[in-house]
């Protein structure tokens, strides 16, 4: 009888220890790949805040290199296809696909419809963050809606008004080019096609089957190419400026419009004040417009161990105050509209321009594709429009047969 | 003895190789891990027939004859040089090896912003100095981008011609030189007759060395231009790099890389031929 029940004690107290309880307190490690465009940048004090909320999972974020993001995907796929991947990452709408296409992402629907934090995000993001299956498979986490900077001197000069449609915008792209300045800084290297995007599939070209090749899609190409071919409203070495050279130029007043997003803004206003503002993108004559959506999105993925884990994370990073406090960190906007009606980090004028701007944002085909489409084939064709080497209807043929054979 | 040294090449060299060649007969795209069909010479035939692998190949013979040629000219003359007694020749011996040491990433950098057409400052010195009317937009012109590319390579892989030249020089008896000059012969004589044949050794295995390095080099092209404007300075491996990692086609680059090796075959052949000797 002792005997018994010193071992009934004993089971009494081994399951009142917490070795008998490994489930309550087993601690989950999160594996979470990133990027941000400030080096300087870190996400230490999110995680920790995260931390403390959530006692039972561990963050381990890694900071993956960009290399203009083919360095970062491909380490991605890579990582999955070896088995080692992380459970989460930062991604990006032209990866979709690939992922897709490999099974590697985890649909995150029941998830978003069970979370508190769905109605901070605005029905537009959630359009944006549909996958072509229905589904949805990332996080909103950060965005930017390409809008145009204009300085408004240089147009008071001309006695213009704000251009809001491609006609005022050529008008006012001519009135400011003279001598050593230029009406519109075109960015025709690396990353341009966010900035040809707006022109093309403002009015005419489609993102879809037969939506390069229209009459009307190659009508406005070739208006975006005759800029710099016929207008010259644009630098000379615009077939290779990139993001350092538009920024760069209209800093140092060398061009009056060009079309870039958010992350800029301050810098803008540090240089020129109130003598620059920003507006949505130009629209065609019949009203209809197409400003790039710039992503920033977290996916969990499918062979990670601690799913739950990882969606607890991401959903965190995308509540109010957290999605805020991060996007202190990243530079961009926050997703929430809480968030954003209280925004501080940027003037005013470029948060409602970005805002304006989402009710026609879009991105580009969500195919394989897309990926070799930004970093090879758009810059080299367009290159090849933009110095003579091909016609523009030419580069159109190409981004056809590209996306749809 | 040779045993590991034969292992080590075989692990390092040769397997790299038979997995590229085999990854070249497959239809290997990275974002399509369970899908991986043979397809024989597929890859090959889809290379030979697209315009943008002979421009690239076209391309590939400007830029190594372009740049061997003038790396090996500037190196050659800076060789004689040094290889004369003057003040402060030691620190100028070891300020030549600078260019060579940089990586280059930064040289691609530094030369991308010299020859910037809106802050370059070879555009603000030519037109300070009238020798340009107006800036140009060197790296954005299909016709100057390759140019400027050359410029830069020829800048960073001249003081390898200039080093190795300089040792083969100190190499060559004085004794032949002023043999030489008792017989009456002049600085032409003694160049033609002495420095050359002295130097044909090492002139032959820089040369071939710098047109297998050159010509298998993308890393400058990739930071200055990523190929363009355009295609105007793709060349064959930065072709077959960017189709690989950009593409995610790792089995149309393995057979461009294939390709590449074959073309450079002759080169390493010629190499092997002339050092079997030593």
């Amino acid at each position: 009888m002792q005997r018994r029940t010193l071992l009934t004690g004993a089971a009494a107290t081994l399951a009142a220890t917490p070795l008998a309880r490994p489930h309550a307190q087993k601690s989950v490690t999160v594996r979470w790949w990133y990027h941000f465009d400030d080096p300087k940048a870190t996400p230490d004090e999110l995680v920790a805040a995260f931390e403390t909320e959530n006692p039972g999972i561990k963050i381990e974020p890694e900071n993956i290199p960009w290399g203009g993001g083919g360095d970062y995907d491909n380490r991605m796929y890579t990582s999955i296809i070896a088995g080692n991947g992380p459970d989460t990452a930062m991604v990006k709408f032209n990866n979709l696909a690939r992922l897709m296409e490999m099974d590697a992402l985890t649909p995150l629907d029941k998830w978003i419809d069970a979370w508190s934090g769905k109605s901070d995000i605005s029905a537009d993001l959630w359009r944006l963050h549909t996958a072509p299956d229905g589904k949805r498979y990332y996080m909103p986490l950060q965005y930017v809606v390409l809008y145009l900077y204009v300085r408004l001197d240089l147009l008071a000069k001309q006695n213009l008004k704000v251009p809001t449609n491609f006609d005022e915008f050529l008008t006012a792209a001519k009135a400011m080019t003279g001598g050593e300045q230029w009406g519109f800084g075109m960015r025709g290297g690396s990353g341009g096609h966010d900035s040809w995007m707006p022109f093309v599939f403002g009015t005419g070209a489609k993102p879809e089957k037969g939506g390069f090749i229209s009459p009307a899609a190659l009508a406005q190409n070739r208006f975006f190419i005759d800029l710099h071919r016929v207008h010259k409203v644009c630098p000379p070495s615009a077939p290779t400026d990139a993001f350092l050279q538009i920024v760069n130029n209209l800093k140092a007043g060398r061009v009056a419009m060009t079309v870039h997003h958010i992350s800029t803004a301050n810098t803008m206003v540090e240089t020129f004040g109130d003598a620059i503002t920003a507006v949505p993108v130009p629209r065609g004559a019949n009203g209809s417009g197409f400003a790039t959506f710039g992503d920033g999105s977290n996916a969990v993925f499918s062979a990670s161990k601690n799913p739950e884990a990882a969606w607890q994370w991401v959903s965190w990073l995308s509540a109010a105050k957290n999605n805020v406090l991060y996007n202190k960190v990243a530079g961009q906007m926050t997703v929430t509209t809480s968030g954003a009606a209280n925004w501080t980090l940027h003037p005013k004028r470029f948060v409602d321009a970005t805002v304006q701007s989402l009710p026609i944002a879009g991105v580009l085909p969500n195919m394989p594709q897309t990926a070799d489409f930004t970093r090879v084939v758009w810059p080299q064709n367009t290159q090849k429009a933009l110095l003579g080497q091909i016609p523009p209807d030419d580069m159109m043929q190409v981004f056809e047969k590209l996306f749809f054979g | 003895m040779l045993a590991p040294a034969m292992a080590a090449a075989a692990i390092l060299v040769l397997l790299p190789v038979l997995d590229t060649l085999w990854l070249s007969l497959h239809d290997v795209v990275l974002f399509r891990p369970r899908s991986r069909p043979f397809i024989g010479l597929a890859n090959y035939a889809r290379a030979l027939n697209d315009p943008v692998f002979w421009e690239s190949l076209g391309n590939s013979l400007v830029w190594v004859v372009g740049a061997v040629s003038l790396q090996f000219t500037l190196g050659f003359t800076a060789a004689l040089l040094l290889n004369r007694s003057f003040a402060w020749r030691g620190v100028a011996r070891a300020l030549i090896v600078v260019p060579w040491a940089l990586p280059s990433v930064i040289i691609g950098l530094i030369w991308t912003w010299m020859l910037d057409f809106n802050l370059g400052v070879l555009n603000n010195i030519g037109v300070r100095l009238g020798i340009l009317a107006e800036s140009v937009p060197w790296l954005a012109q299909s016709n100057t981008a390759m140019a400027g590319v050359i410029l830069a390579v020829v800048w960073q892989g001249f003081p390898f011609f200039a080093v190795t030249l300089l040792a083969g020089l100190q190499a060559i008896p004085g004794e032949l030189y002023e043999a030489a000059s008792i017989d009456g012969a002049a600085a032409w004589g003694k160049f033609r007759h002495i420095t050359l044949p002295g130097l044909a050794g090492v002139i032959a295995t820089a040369l071939l060395l710098r047109m297998i390095w050159v010509a298998n080099s993308l890393d400058l092209i990739l930071v200055m231009t990523g190929g363009g404007p355009g295609t105007a300075t793709q060349t064959l491996p930065l072709h077959a790099f960017l189709t690989a990692w950009s593409g995610g086609n790792y089995g149309q680059g393995s057979a461009l890389a294939v390709l590449l090796t074959l073309l450079l075959l002759g080169v390493v052949i010629a190499y092997i031929w002339r050092t079997r000797g030593e």
